[in-house]
């Protein structure tokens, strides 16, 4: 039981949380007033912090004459596919492993050390392999590289949901005789429905994110949002409203995301080390 | 009596063995070819004299690029550069996320929102996040520097000057990842159960007490998963250097991730930042396991096989 009314202490913790909420924040928001700036204020001194008027054309610009578009498109389209094929093969690993102890621990700790490997250390063979293969710039090299990162992230976490549903359901379907895929199919997934939705929004939001790959394995033909932010800040920097614009549509729709699934979210990013 | 129930128990468990591998065979299949394989592949690489831009036969050198390796001073600044944020980890976004974790761990309701709200700079893009701070930083239009000018504080050049390039860079990593320790911490503190905290409020422990002597001790096995976990993707940390300084001035700001992108990517120096990648999976994987038995001996993580 808590104790009733305010104290001081309360005051106190309520006051450092508003500081901390808005020292994490103020970056975001200086970002998006930027984004509505008027050209005219973009590059000021001392800096402009409220806006003359609400400039929308920033994002007009963003999406037409700085690739914005494209950029969503191809974050979309890269996001999109790679977190599906993502669970249609990690989900059936997570269940083998989790249910059946398929290759043991050694399997499992193999599988999981993958998500671990600084991407670094595999970029210059598959920039290699996929030069090899006439697939840098594509989009298959893209969606596959982020599925290896994607698969051992969601089999670690779905493969301790599956060890927490109670195996007795799959069991008297199988003895009304059921095969062990439908046991899996119609009974375990629908039970791992809320783990499932968590880990693909995650694995989307890294996937929409991910840079390092997107700048080594593309050039112009796929250009995803994290890509285009930096080279248009070398390019022209003195674009900023336009680029906040784009970086603020890049930001978005994780951010809907996030709030939208809240306590997936929050489930999700921790049950991955605690349940 | 026996024979007759093990045999069909026998057969049920070879078929789930084999149902199982075939659940996995995609799995395998695809991480492979696209890490498994690469991973051989950057194995042999790195003990050959591998570089694009010199036309000579590619040969076997032995160890000759790891020797390189520890004599090479850039390799041991780089190193000191990924200490740096590590230390920057366990220092301050440790403490940092465990105070705001208890700070919301205080609050009757919207926990879920704040932790949310919170977490923007750790769930948007690194690319997002590092144009935000480029603004900020900003010599002349920034902000930050703006703000100093009010108070008479000077007007560092921050990302430019060789001083305080790695600080920082280091904030900026703070600022993105102490939400995510925050909330590792604040599930962690929710796990707890609530009667041993009573109990201790019952017997007019202060505050200081009760963190102390009940919230750290128990949450040791989170500390120290959220601590590895950090720190591991601290050694992969690449993004927001290319975007604020891309290792400079000079190399100041050059950790190993990316000196060995350098290496690789701009000096095509193929066999040695091989051997750099693999040195660093050695020591990633070391960590891991750590990690592993750790979530394992606290019983949070994989449970103990059952079977």
């Amino acid at each position: 039981m808590r104790r009733q009314g305010i104290g001081l202490s309360d005051l106190v913790c309520g006051f450092a949380l508003v500081v901390a909420l808005f020292v994490f924040l103020a970056p975001v928001l200086w970002m998006l007033i930027t984004a509505v700036k008027p050209p005219g204020e973009w590059l000021n001194e001392p800096p402009v912090f409220i806006p003359s008027e609400l400039h929308w054309a920033n994002f007009t610009d963003a999406l037409f004459k700085w690739g914005g578009l494209k950029g969503l498109t191809d974050s979309l389209i890269v996001a999109s596919l790679s977190t599906v094929l993502s669970l249609l093969l990690g989900v059936p690993a997570a269940y083998a492993i989790g249910r059946y102890q398929t290759g043991g621990d050694n399997l499992s700790f193999t599988v999981l050390s993958i998500l671990f490997m600084p991407p670094v250390a595999v970029a210059i063979p598959m920039y290699l392999f996929w030069s090899a293969l006439g697939l840098i710039d594509s989009y298959t090299a893209l969606i596959l590289q982020y599925m290896v990162f994607n698969i051992p992230f969601l089999t670690w976490v779905l493969k301790g949901f599956f060890e927490d549903i109670p195996r007795d359901m799959e069991d008297s379907a199988m003895v009304n005789g059921a095969t062990r895929w439908r046991a899996f199919w119609e009974i375990a997934v629908p039970l791992a429905r809320p783990a499932i939705l968590a880990v693909s929004l995650l694995a989307f939001i890294f996937s929409w994110n991910e840079f390092f790959f997107a700048l080594i394995l593309t050039r112009a033909n796929v250009t995803t949002l994290p890509f285009i932010l930096p080279v248009l800040m070398e390019g022209h920097d003195v674009l900023w409203g336009d680029i906040a614009a784009i970086a603020t549509l890049g930001a978005l729709p994780v951010v809907i995301l996030a709030f939208a699934l809240q306590k997936y979210l929050v489930r999700g990013l921790s049950f991955g080390t605690l349940r | 009596m026996l024979s007759p129930a093990l045999h069909p128990r026998r057969r049920a468990r070879d078929g789930a063995r084999r149902l199982g591998w075939w659940m996995m065979a995609p799995t395998l299949a695809v991480l492979a070819a696209n890490s498994i394989f690469p991973l051989l592949y950057a194995v042999t690489v790195s003990f050959k004299n591998y570089q694009i831009l010199i036309p000579v036969p590619h040969r076997w050198v032995g160890f000759a690029n790891y020797g390189k390796i520890f004599s090479d001073h850039l390799f041991w600044s780089s190193l000191g550069v990924t200490m740096w944020f590590v230390a920057g980890v366990v220092f301050l976004q440790f403490p940092l996320g465990m105070g705001l974790a208890l700070l919301l761990h205080r609050l009757r309701r919207f926990q879920d929102v704040l932790v949310t709200l919170l977490l923007i700079p750790t769930i948007v893009s690194s690319a997002v996040a590092g144009f935000q701070w480029v603004q900020l930083f900003n010599y002349a239009f920034g902000p930050i520097n703006y703000l100093l000018g009010l108070l008479h504080l000077g007007r560092p050049t921050w990302t430019a000057d060789p001083a305080l390039a790695l600080p920082a860079l280091i904030f900026v990593d703070l600022w993105q990842w102490t939400p995510f320790m925050t909330l590792l911490l604040f599930a962690g503190l929710r796990s707890l159960p609530g009667s041993v905290v009573e109990a201790a409020r019952m017997d007019g422990s202060t505050v200081w007490q009760i963190v102390w002597r009940i919230y750290l001790p128990l949450l040791r096995p989170i500390i120290g998963i959220a601590l590895i976990l950090r720190v591991l993707m601290t050694f992969k940390l690449f993004d927001i250097i290319y975007v604020l300084t891309a290792g400079g001035p000079g190399t100041v700001t050059e950790n190993l991730a990316f000196f060995t992108y350098v290496q690789g990517f701009r000096y095509f120096n193929l066999g040695y930042a091989s051997a750099l990648a693999i040195l660093q999976l050695i020591v990633v994987s070391i960590l891991a396991k750590a990690l592993i038995q750790l979530t394992k001996r606290s019983g949070i993580g994989g449970r103990e096989a059952a079977a």
